[in-house]
C-alpha cells in the first residue's frame, strides 16, 4: 500500500495537476475570505465544471480550496468578526479582540500557521492510516453517534457567555432550527409549512451567512463614515520573526490535531465541532484561562489547527465508507463520483493513483498555505477590507447574496438567510450568544436521529444506550470534560466564598 | 442622545422575551398532530424556550423595577431600517429583474445612501465586482444568476 | 382543476406545434433538470447520457444539465412537470420513489403529467447481511426473522423507496417479519451494517459492488445474473419470485408534440444498442436497462399501483 503512495507521486507534481492544488489554494482563501461565500458553495459551483477535466486536478482543485477555505475563514473572523466558513466560528472568539488591541497581522499568521500545521498532520492521516481510522468508523453505530453528539452538545455549557439564560434561548433555538424539515425516520414533515425547498431542513451556511454576516454589515452601514481603520493597526511583522512567538503552541497544536482528526472520522459533526472543542480543551488546559476571550493567540491557534485538522480526514470515512464527515466532504464525494470513482474498499486497489494522488494534493494544498496564505493574505486582505464601510457593507451584500444563492441555486434559500439575518441582528443587539444557534443546528437533529435510530434497532429498549464500551466511554468522557469543570468550580468557589467571605461573584 | 425608556414593557428584552413566548407557544400547536417521537424535541425544545423566556422576562423587569435603564437596540433607528429596506428591496430586485441590473444599481446606491458618495470611487467599485462575478461564476464556471422572473414569459 | 390546465396546456402545445417549423428540431439547447446534486447517480447518468443524447439527435444538438436539488428530487421533477412542453426541457425521473411521493405527500403532479422517453437505468435491489453475524444464507435469514418476529434489524435508505417496496415484498412471499431502521441514505444504512449494528441490509448492486469483501450478499432482485456482479445468484435461483429496484429514466412534460417525441424516443431508443455508452455507465456503476415510450408508462404506472397497494396496508408514515 504504502508503494502505492510513492507511486502516485510523481503524477501528482506534474505541472497541470500541481498548479490546480495552487490556484485551489489560492482560490479557497479568497472565497473564505470573503464573507458570504462558503467553501460548501464553492466547490459545488465547482463539480459540475470539473466534470471535463482530468481526475487529478479536478481533485487538485478540491483539496486546494478545502484547505484554502479552512484558513481564507479565519481572515473576516478576525478582523471583522465575521466567519468566513462556519468552521471559522471559534476562531472569532480571540481573533476579533486581538485585531481590537491592533495585532491582527499577528492574529493572522498564528492562524495561518495552525492552519497549515493542522492540515499537515489531517493529511498524514489520511495518507497512512485511512484503512485502520476508517475501522474506528465502524465502531460507531446509531447509539455511539448519539452520545458523541451529546458530548458536543453539552460544550454549548462553555459557550453560553454572560447570561447563562440567554445562552440557552440560543441553544434551543438552534436545535429547534435543526428540527426543520422531514423527519428523520418517518419523513413526514415538520415545520416546513409546504415549502419542498425546506423539506431538507435548514443549510448551516443559510443560517450563518444570515446570523453572522448581516448583522455586522448593517454595523458599518449603520455608523456613519470615518472611523478606525483596522489595517493600519494590522501591526504585520515578517513572520519569520512571530514564528518563535508561537512555539510555545505547540500542545495545543497536538491536541487540537488529534481533535480535529478524531471529529473527521466521526461522520456528521465537522469542522465546527473541531474547532469549539479543541478551543474548549486548549482553554482548559491553559494555566491562564482568564486571558481567554480577550484577544489570547493561542486561543485563535487551538480554533484554527483543529479546523483544518478534520480537513482530510473528514475523507476517511468518505472514501472508504461513502459517508462523508463534514458538509464539505459530501460535496467532494459527489466530485469523485462525477469521475466515476466509486467509495469503498475497492477505490484504493482500483485506482491507486487517483485516491493516492488526491491524498498527496491534500498535504501540498496544507503546505501551500503557510507560503500563499502568509503573503497574500496579511496584506492584500487586509487591505481590502479597508475599504470604506458603505462600500465595504454594499459590496458584502451582493457577496452574501451569491454566496446563499449558488448553493443550491435558488432565492428562497435568499430569504431565509435574509429572515435568519434579522433574528441575528437582534440578537447580537440584545447580546444573545451565537456560537450555541450555531453547535444547536449542527448537532440538535443529529442526536436525534441517531438517538432514534438506536431505539428502532433497540425496538424500543432505552437501555441500548448503554450497552456496549464504546457508548459507555464516551458517556464517562462527557461526565469528565464537561461535567467535571463545572463541580469543580462550584466546589472550588464555594471553598473560596468561605475563605474569602464577600469577595466572590465576581465571576462571569 | 436617547431618551430613556418610560414604559417598562416597551424595553427591548422585554419585547422579545414576549415576542419569543408567543412565537413559541404558537409553532407548539402543530407538534399535537406529530407523532410522539417526531414530536418530542421540537415540543421539548419550544417549552424550554417558553420556561427560559418567561426567566428573561421577569429577569428584565426586575431590572426595570429597580430603575435600571434599558439599553437601547440602536443610535440610530432610521440607519438601520432603512438598511434592512435596502438589502430585502435588493434581493427582491435580483428576483424579479435580475441579478445583474440589481446589483450594477444596488452597490453605487447603498453606498451613496450611507455616505460614500465619491463617483470616481462608486463607478470602480461597481465595474471591479460585477465584473469579477461575471468573469468567474458566468464565464469562467457557466453558473446561472437570476435572470429575473418578470421578463420570462 | 388540475386536468383543466393540463387540457389547456395540451390544446397549446397542439395549435404550438402545427404553427412551428420543426423539421430542424432541436434549434436551441435542450435542459436536462435534475432533481439532486451534481455528482450524485442521476447527475452522472444524465451527464453520461447527454452526449450520446447529442449525438443521436443529429447535428447541432446540445444538452445542458441543470441541477435542481432538494427534497428527493421533488423540486426538480416538479419543475419538469410544469415545463413548456416544447421538448427543451427534459427531466431525470426516478422510480418508485417520484410516484411514491404522490402518494405520500401532496404532490403537483401525477402519473399522467409526462411524456415518457426512457428509463435507462435499472438498478436492483439485493439483500446483505453483516460479517459480525452469523445469518449467512437466505436460509438462515428468513428461518430467523420468522422464528424470532422482528428480531432482525434491516438497515435501508428512507421509507418509501425501493428498499423499503423490497422489504415489503420479502414479508409477503416469505411471512418473515423485520424490524426497518431507515438510515439517511445508503452509505450510512451500509456502515452500520458493516460495524454489525444491524444485521440485515437491503441496498442496491451497485453500492456494493465495491464492497463484496466486506459483506455477505444473499442474493439480486432480478430475473438475471447482473452483468455487474456476474457471480451473486438472484433469488428466483434459490426459489424465492423476488424482483425489485431502483429506477432511472428521463420523461418530459405531457404534451409533446408528436414529432418532437418520436424524435426523442428514437434517440433514447438508441442508447440500448450503443456499447460506448453501456461500458460509460458501467464504469459510473449504474446497470443499464433501457425501456422506452409506452413500456415505460406502464412500468411507472405498475409501480404507482405497488406503492398504492403497500400505502393502503401499511402506511409508512
Amino acid at each position: 500500500m504504502y508503494s502505492d503512495l510513492l507511486n502516485a507521486l510523481p503524477e501528482v507534481l506534474s505541472l497541470a495537476n500541481f498548479a490546480a492544488v495552487i490556484i485551489g489554494v489560492i482560490a479557497g482563501i479568497v472565497v473564505g475570505a470573503m464573507p458570504g461565500l462558503s467553501a460548501t458553495m464553492a466547490i459545488s459551483v465547482l463539480v459540475p465544471f470539473t466534470f471535463g477535466l482530468e481526475p487529478l486536478v479536478a481533485l487538485g482543485l478540491m483539496a486546494g480550496i478545502y484547505n484554502g477555505a479552512m484558513y481564507g475563514g479565519a481572515i473576516p473572523a478576525v478582523l471583522l468578526r465575521i466567519p468566513g466558513t462556519p468552521a471559522a466560528v471559534a476562531t472569532t472568539f480571540d481573533g476579533y479582540p486581538m485585531a481590537q488591541k491592533g495585532e491582527g497581522g499577528f492574529a493572522l499568521q498564528v492562524a495561518v500557521v495552525s492552519s497549515s500545521i493542522g492540515g499537515i498532520a489531517s493529511a498524514f492521516a489520511l495518507m497512512l492510516l485511512a484503512p485502520p481510522l476508517s475501522q474506528v468508523t465502524l465502531l460507531f453505530g446509531p447509539s455511539e453517534v448519539f452520545w458523541v453528539a451529546i458530548f458536543g452538545l453539552a460544550s454549548i455549557i462553555f459557550l453560553l457567555g454572560g447570561s447563562p439564560v440567554k445562552g440557552l434561548i440560543s441553544a434551543c433555538f438552534g436545535v429547534f432550527v435543526s428540527v426543520i424539515g422531514a423527519d428523520p425516520i418517518f419523513g413526514t414533515d415538520r415545520y416546513t409549512f409546504g415549502q419542498l425547498e425546506m423539506l431538507d431542513g435548514i443549510s448551516i451556511v443559510i443560517l450563518l451567512v444570515g446570523l453572522y454576516a448581516l448583522p455586522p454589515v448593517i454595523d458599518l452601514l449603520e455608523t456613519p463614515l470615518k472611523t478606525e481603520t483596522d489595517a493600519n493597526k494590522l501591526g504585520t511583522e515578517p513572520i519569520w520573526r512571530t514564528l518563535p512567538r508561537m512555539g510555545r503552541f505547540w500542545k495545543t497544536w497536538i491536541r487540537g490535531s488529534l481533535i480535529g482528526i478524531w471529529i473527521g472520522i466521526l461522520p456528521g459533526a465537522g469542522g465546527s465541532m473541531a474547532a469549539f472543542m479543541s478551543y474548549n480543551e486548549a482553554r482548559r488546559a491553559s494555566k491562564t484561562p482568564e486571558t481567554w476571550g480577550n484577544g489570547e493567540p493561542e486561543g485563535v491557534a487551538a480554533a484554527e489547527v483543529a479546523n483544518n485538522a478534520d480537513t482530510a480526514s473528514a475523507l476517511i470515512p468518505a472514501l472508504t465508507l461513502g459517508i462523508p464527515g463534514t458538509a464539505v466532504a459530501a460535496v467532494m464525494l459527489g466530485g469523485l463520483m462525477i469521475h466515476g470513482l466509486q467509495p469503498g474498499p475497492m477505490l484504493f486497489r482500483e485506482n491507486p493513483d487517483v485516491v493516492f494522488g488526491f491524498m498527496w494534493q491534500f498535504l501540498f494544498g496544507a503546505i501551500l498555505l503557510v507560503f500563499l496564505g502568509g503573503s497574500l493574505a496579511t496584506n492584500s486582505f487586509a487591505r481590502l477590507l479597508n475599504l470604506p464601510r458603505p462600500l465595504l457593507g454594499s459590496v458584502i451584500i451582493v457577496l452574501m447574496l451569491i454566496g446563499v444563492y449558488s448553493i443550491h441555486g435558488r432565492m428562497f434559500d435568499v430569504y431565509l438567510m435574509l429572515g435568519f439575518g434579522a433574528i441575528g441582528y437582534v440578537m447580537d443587539k440584545l447580546k444573545f450568544p451565537l456560537p450555541p444557534v450555531v453547535l444547536g443546528l449542527i448537532l440538535g437533529a443529529f442526536a436525534e436521529e441517531n438517538l432514534r435510530l438506536a431505539l428502532r434497532i433497540g425496538r424500543g429498549d432505552w437501555t441500548i444506550l448503554f450497552q456496549n464500551v464504546t457508548s459507555l466511554v464516551i458517556v464517562a468522557l462527557t461526565i469528565a470534560v464537561i461535567v467535571g469543570p463545572l463541580i469543580k468550580r462550584r466546589y472550588v468557589n464555594k471553598r473560596l466564598k468561605a475563605e474569602l467571605g464577600s469577595k466572590t461573584g465576581m465571576e462571569e | 442622545m436617547s431618551k430613556p425608556q418610560n414604559n417598562r414593557l416597551l424595553r427591548p428584552e422585554t419585547l422579545t422575551a414576549v415576542g419569543i413566548t408567543a412565537i413559541s407557544a404558537a409553532l407548539l400547536v402543530p407538534t399535537f398532530g406529530m407523532r410522539a417521537m417526531s414530536a418530542l424535541l421540537p415540543a421539548a425544545m419550544l417549552i424550554g424556550l417558553i420556561g427560559l423566556s418567561i426567566l428573561l422576562l421577569l429577569s428584565d423587569q426586575r431590572k426595570a423595577a429597580a430603575n435600571e435603564e434599558a439599553k437601547p437596540m440602536t443610535q440610530a433607528p432610521k440607519r438601520v431600517a432603512g438598511a434592512f429596506l435596502l438589502v430585502v428591496a435588493y434581493a427582491l430586485a435580483t428576483d424579479f429583474v435580475g441579478f445583474y441590473a440589481s446589483t450594477v444599481i444596488s452597490i453605487p446606491l447603498v453606498a451613496w445612501v450611507f455616505g460614500f458618495r465619491h463617483p470616481l470611487g462608486l463607478a470602480a467599485a461597481t465595474l471591479v465586482v460585477v465584473g469579477s462575478i461575471w468573469l468567474i461564476f458566468d464565464f469562467g464556471m457557466s453558473q446561472e444568476f437570476p435572470s429575473g422572473r418578470l421578463w420570462e414569459k | 382543476m388540475l386536468k383543466l390546465i393540463q387540457k389547456t396546456a395540451l390544446v397549446g402545445a397542439i395549435i404550438l406545434s402545427a404553427g412551428a417549423a420543426l423539421a430542424d428540431y432541436p434549434e436551441k439547447p435542450i435542459q436536462i433538470i435534475v432533481g439532486f446534486d451534481a455528482g450524485g447517480g442521476t447527475d452522472v447518468m444524465a451527464r453520461t447520457a447527454a452526449p450520446f443524447i447529442e449525438k443521436y439527435l443529429g447535428e447541432g444538438a446540445s444538452l445542458v444539465v441543470k441541477n435542481v436539488p432538494g427534497a428527493s428530487g421533488q423540486i426538480g421533477i416538479t419543475e419538469t412537470a410544469g415545463a413548456d412542453p416544447d421538448g427543451y426541457t427534459i427531466g431525470t425521473f426516478n422510480l418508485p420513489g417520484m410516484m411514491a411521493r404522490t402518494i405520500d405527500r401532496k404532490s403537483a403532479y401525477d402519473v399522467d403529467s409526462f411524456t415518457y422517453l426512457a428509463n435507462v437505468v435499472n438498478d436492483p435491489n439485493v439483500i446483505v447481511t453483516s460479517k459480525r453475524g452469523d445469518l449467512d444464507t437466505l436460509e438462515k435469514l428468513i428461518a430467523e426473522a420468522t422464528a424470532n418476529p422482528g428480531a432482525v434489524t434491516v438497515g435501508m435508505s428512507s421509507l418509501g423507496g425501493d428498499d423499503h417496496f423490497m422489504l415489503i415484498k420479502l414479508q409477503q412471499l416469505t411471512g418473515a417479519e423485520f424490524t426497518i431502521v431507515p438510515f439517511s441514505g445508503s452509505a450510512p444504512a451500509r456502515t452500520a451494517l458493516m460495524g454489525g449494528h444491524v444485521a440485515m441490509g437491503i441496498l442496491n448492486i451497485s453500492e456494493v459492488a465495491e464492497f463484496q469483501e466486506e459483506l455477505n450478499i444473499l442474493g439480486v432482485a432480478q430475473a438475471e445474473r447482473s452483468p455487474f456482479a456476474p457471480d451473486l445468484p438472484t433469488f428466483k435461483e434459490q426459489g424465492l419470485d423476488l424482483l425489485n429496484g431502483s429506477m432511472r429514466g428521463f420523461v418530459a412534460p405531457a404534451g409533446l408534440p408528436a414529432d418532437i417525441e418520436a424524435k426523442l424516443l428514437d434517440a433514447f431508443g438508441q442508447l440500448a444498442g450503443d456499447e460506448e455508452f453501456q461500458a460509460a455507465m458501467a464504469a459510473t456503476a449504474n446497470p443499464v436497462e433501457v425501456v422506452t415510450g409506452a413500456e415505460f408508462k406502464a412500468l411507472t404506472a405498475s409501480l404507482y399501483d405497488l406503492a398504492k397497494g403497500v400505502w393502503e396496508t401499511t402506511p409508512w408514515n
